[in-house]
């Protein structure tokens, strides 16, 4: 006979005891009596509401059990019945949710602007690829066209930002963007989005700029002064 | 009702986006109610070339699964009226559409517009399938390289297979002097082997290059021979008989010049 036929499971009220189907009762009792004095005084002072699950027990075999327990475990046993509940199910990981279209969020948004939690990415976020964070988010490296950068905070590009960005992505319009070479194809910051001029061409290449919403407009301003 | 084109070619880099982008513009320039669908998800172009990258909000994938309506997501071209665009998603890939929903999309947006044209992604798996699955006329674009023609038959063979008979050829990027020299498929071979109706030959123009990068369409430029020979494709699409461009007229450039003056030649 191995032990395995009876197990102790804490939960969250008190103590679950799963019963194997297939073992007679006196070695299940057995088994019990072994287990809670293996526990020595674990149990000692506790207060539990025990459920078992697995072998079905008549009223008789119940009281078996309830008794020893409150003669062995020295626990106050508050009572001890089958467990009904459905055990959780095994939650099979539904896919990564996507999060590039944050839904805007009327009164709760990422706060974290001042200081918050931050991503760093190291690379170059290609066509096709998104990089995505629930707090602030730092590129080293460029975001081509066709790449796609959202964060619920601030977006910092520490290259040239040539994709599409999305600060404050869950609704916060105090998010700003910052790039080495601020060129977006498009630009939202919370609700308010803005894209780039038709006609090309024409820009200063390689200027420190930031992007920041003020009245529902986008503003992108220098911030080295030396540039100024 | 509007009807649905497909424009696809099996091989890629023959000219599918190109050839949509031109003849979308084309048909609006005749006062059509035009959208144009880009379903190479994950690779998406058709923006590109209609210069209106800078737009997109929301696309395809995002119609199809109920996250915007079809009317958020179309795209107003800049300078053309009537002429729309539904762009592919970037960051997706093709199994985020199905053949069902691209048939219940076409279908709503027969409704609403004379012309669908639906640029196909290169290849025969997913992509096509959903690409094919609302259409009811087919056209396929082929250059004079032999690849290009084998994967063409494959595709006429596939679309006959889907129930989109009588496919219309387009043979692009055709070098008249190359032809006339016999180092190039001549338009009879190609016919010869595909079996199918022409509607038309566009030649080999550096202008196209020209205007797939600033993204405007060359059908505009009356200059531009493959502009001409869009514009005929067009006429065809709605019906019009309109014979095929002689490309074997133009020889060289005193034939040009002298076309230029009006000076007639002999």
């Amino acid at each position: 006979m191995d032990g395995g036929s009876v197990t102790f499971k804490g939960t969250v009220n008190g103590l679950t005891i799963i019963l194997k189907e297939e073992e007679n009762f006196e070695s299940i009792l057995e088994q019990i009596e072994k287990k809670i004095a293996a526990a020595g005084k674990f149990f000692k002072g506790a207060s539990l509401v025990v459920k078992y699950r697995g072998k079905e027990l008549t009223k008789h075999e119940e009281k078996k059990i309830y008794d020893l327990m409150v003669n062995k475990s020295g626990a106050e046993i508050k009572s001890l019945e089958k467990d009904t509940e459905e055990p959780a199910k095994v939650q099979n990981n539904p896919p990564a949710q996507r999060i590039n279209k944050l839904e805007i969020k009327k009164f709760y948004h990422f706060k974290g602007i001042e200081e918050g939690v931050s991503k760093f990415y190291r690379g170059t976020v290609r066509s096709g690829q998104l990089v995505s964070f629930d707090g602030n988010l730092v590129i080293i490296g460029d975001v081509n066209p066709g790449a796609e950068v959202v964060a619920t905070g601030n977006v910092i590009v520490m290259g040239s930002l040539r994709g599409m960005v999305h600060a404050g992505a869950d609704g916060n319009k105090e998010a700003i963007v910052v790039a080495f070479n601020l060129q977006p194809m498009q630009l939202r910051i919370a609700d308010v989005i803005t894209r780039s001029p038709d006609e090309k061409g024409g820009r200063n290449p390689y200027i420190p700029e930031l992007a920041f919403v003020k009245d529902d407009m986008v503003y992108i301003e220098r911030f080295l002064p030396q540039y100024k | 009702m509007g009807e649905v084109i497909v424009i696809t070619s099996g091989k890629g880099g023959v000219g599918k986006t190109t050839t949509t982008a031109n003849l979308g513009t084309g048909l609006a320039l005749q006062g059509k109610k035009v959208v144009l669908i880009d379903t190479d998800i994950g690779l998406r172009n058709l923006d590109v070339v209609m210069g209106l990258e800078n737009r997109i909000v929301y696309d395809l994938v995002d119609v199809v699964e109920g996250s915007c309506r079809i009317k958020q997501a179309l795209i107003k071209d800049k300078r053309y009226e009537g002429l729309y665009l539904l762009p592919a998603a970037q960051t997706r890939d093709k199994s985020s559409v199905n053949p069902e929903q691209m048939i219940k999309l076409c279908d709503e947006l027969r409704e609403e517009f004379d012309y669908i044209i639906v640029d196909c992604p290169a290849g025969i798996e997913q992509g096509f399938k959903n690409a094919i699955a609302g259409a009811n006329r087919a056209i396929v674009v082929t250059t004079p390289e032999v690849s290009a023609v084998r994967d063409a038959d494959r595709i006429v063979g596939l679309l006959e297979a889907n129930e989109l008979r009588n496919p219309r050829l387009i043979v692009n990027r055709v070098r008249i002097d190359m032809v006339k020299r016999g180092d190039m498929m001549t338009i009879d071979d190609i016919i010869d082997i595909l079996a199918i109706d022409l509607i038309g030959v566009v030649p080999d123009d550096e202008k196209i290059v020209v205007s797939t990068n600033r993204g405007e369409p060359a059908v505009n430029d009356s200059k531009s021979l493959a502009g001409q020979a869009y514009r005929n494709i067009t006429k065809r699409i709605m019906g019009e008989n309109v014979p095929i461009m002689d490309l074997e007229t133009d020889d060289g450039l005193m034939f040009k010049i002298k076309r230029l003056f009006g000076l007639k030649t002999t």
